[in-house]
């Protein structure tokens, strides 16, 4: 089943900078399995809370905070209103 | 000062004093229990470990405490070798979202190794996750004991077969007439004691098997197998009991069905499967075997027109020592492993095993393998 949307192909997109090939699956689990919805009902309203738990699995694999805190800011950003709205590219606003 | 001021004052008293009294309890909680434990931030950086854990890994608190957990606490495998980060458990529960808990070993401060059993959990706090908390034990000694065990039912089920092979040549050799004539009803006697050595070769094949799994000492050695070959040569070796029941065994496949795999043990499996339709379908019945191919994997079907696995039994179908109380009352014997020992296998293949079945109407049994 095609689960993706606007906005989880773009968390999947920017997950993709740091994880590589497994963004998709990594994601689909997280939502899957800890916010208990179905990836194509992801909403903005459920960033926060998916990003909680990004955070603390990709800590796991990696001990650079600054790298960690990068990618939590870049998804945090798609929660703005604005970049919902307008579709804007956050990971290019990252630079 | 009002009334209702002083009120939020106390309250803010007693609050503060009950959050202080939770903290401490939790902590005498943490530091108490006889497990290992060890409790990290967002980051994946030690915030607390208990008595039990340093003494299982060596460490003084002051050398852990704020280290990245990965690099802090060193996770091996068997031989020795540090696992990858995706490997370790506690990666492993964050990133599939799944409770983990596993066997493994950490490596300790002196550089032995310890074989633990770990749990692994998110640690949440209104509603949020702040953290993890990695749960372990030693299980040295429960190692041990498996080893013990598995190592007592192979050598003893190697010192059954031995008379057994003795008891079953001789008996062949009286029936064949070798030791001078025998009378019909010694000859039945005879071919009685011959089925119940046969009965008692696989159960002691079944047993070891199962050690074998359950040791994780089981080898695959997979091998370009063609499928069809194979169904054919289980299907010959249980000729005799579908034509003494009057049972129409048919093979189906559409197309040459190849696949990489360990044939002994997918042939194990499809005895266990064609030999369970058989033995619990009524005379007269039929058994269909189905080979399909789809994509990257191999399907294979085994469907009886027999009794059937009531409803409320189906969830423990594939229990070691489980039997179906319908069949119990047609078929006295069986000892409830096969089928666990074909989902055993079927894992070690990597592949999967399921069924549908209706009461009364028959089973299908399906498997699905890797090519």
């Amino acid at each position: 089943m095609d689960h993706r949307t606007r906005l989880y192909d773009r968390v999947v997109r920017i997950t993709h900078i740091y994880l590589g090939p497994a963004a998709d699956r990594f994601i689909a689990r997280q939502v899957q399995n800890h916010l208990g919805k179905e990836p194509e009902k992801l909403t903005v309203d459920d960033l926060v809370q998916l990003i909680d738990w990004i955070r603390v699995a990709v800590s796991l694999l990696t001990d650079d905070t600054e790298i960690v805190e990068e990618y939590v800011l870049q998804l945090q950003r798609l929660t703005y209103p604005e970049a919902e709205a307008t579709g804007k590219r956050v990971s290019s606003d990252a630079g | 000062m009002p009334a209702s001021n002083e009120n939020t004052k106390k309250q803010a008293v007693v609050g503060s004093r009950s959050a202080a009294e939770e903290r401490a309890q939790s902590e005498a909680i943490f530091n108490s229990i006889g497990d290992g434990a060890i409790a990290t931030d967002e980051f994946g950086k030690i915030t607390r470990i208990n008595p039990t854990a340093l003494r299982i890994l060596g460490y003084k608190e002051k050398e852990i405490i704020g280290k990245w957990f990965p690099s802090a606490v060193i996770n091996v495998d068997e031989n020795g070798v540090p696992l990858s980060l995706i490997d370790r458990p506690i990666t492993r529960a964050f990133l599939t979202g799944a409770t983990v808990s596993d066997r493994a070993y950490f490596q300790r401060k002196n550089g032995t190794r310890l074989a633990v059993s770990i749990t692994v959990a998110p640690i949440i706090h209104n509603n949020r996750p702040i953290g993890a908390i990695e749960v372990f034990r030693d299980i040295t000694l429960e190692l041990k004991i498996d080893r013990m065990k598995s190592e007592f039912i192979s050598l003893a089920s190697h010192q059954l077969r031995t008379p057994l092979s003795a008891i079953k040549t001789y008996a062949h050799m009286l029936a064949d007439g070798y030791m001078g004539e025998i009378l019909p009803l010694q000859r039945r006697s005879l071919e009685t004691i011959i089925g119940a050595t046969d009965r008692m070769n696989e159960l002691i094949s079944t047993l070891l098997n199962i050690t074998r799994i359950e040791s994780g000492s089981i080898a695959i050695i997979p091998k370009t197998t063609n499928l069809v070959k194979l169904t054919e040569e289980v299907i010959k070796g249980l000729r005799h009991i579908a034509n003494d029941k009057h049972i129409d065994v048919k093979l189906k496949y559409s197309a040459p069905a190849i696949l990489k795999t360990d044939s002994l043990i997918l042939k194990e499996v499809l005895s266990n499967l064609l030999s369970n339709a058989l033995k619990y379908t009524p005379e007269q019945g039929s058994v269909t075997i189905k080979l399909t191919g789809r994509n990257q994997h191999l399907t294979i079907s085994v469907h009886d027109t027999g009794f059937g696995i009531p409803k409320h039994s189906q969830q423990q179908i594939f229990t070691k020592f489980f039997r179906a109380p319908n069949v119990i009352k047609h078929e006295t014997s069986g000892t409830g492993l096969g089928l666990y020992l074909v989902k055993g296998l079927v894992t070690r293949l990597g592949g999967k095993v399921w069924f549908e079945s209706e009461e009364n109407k028959g089973s299908t049994f399906y498997i699905s393998l890797p090519k």
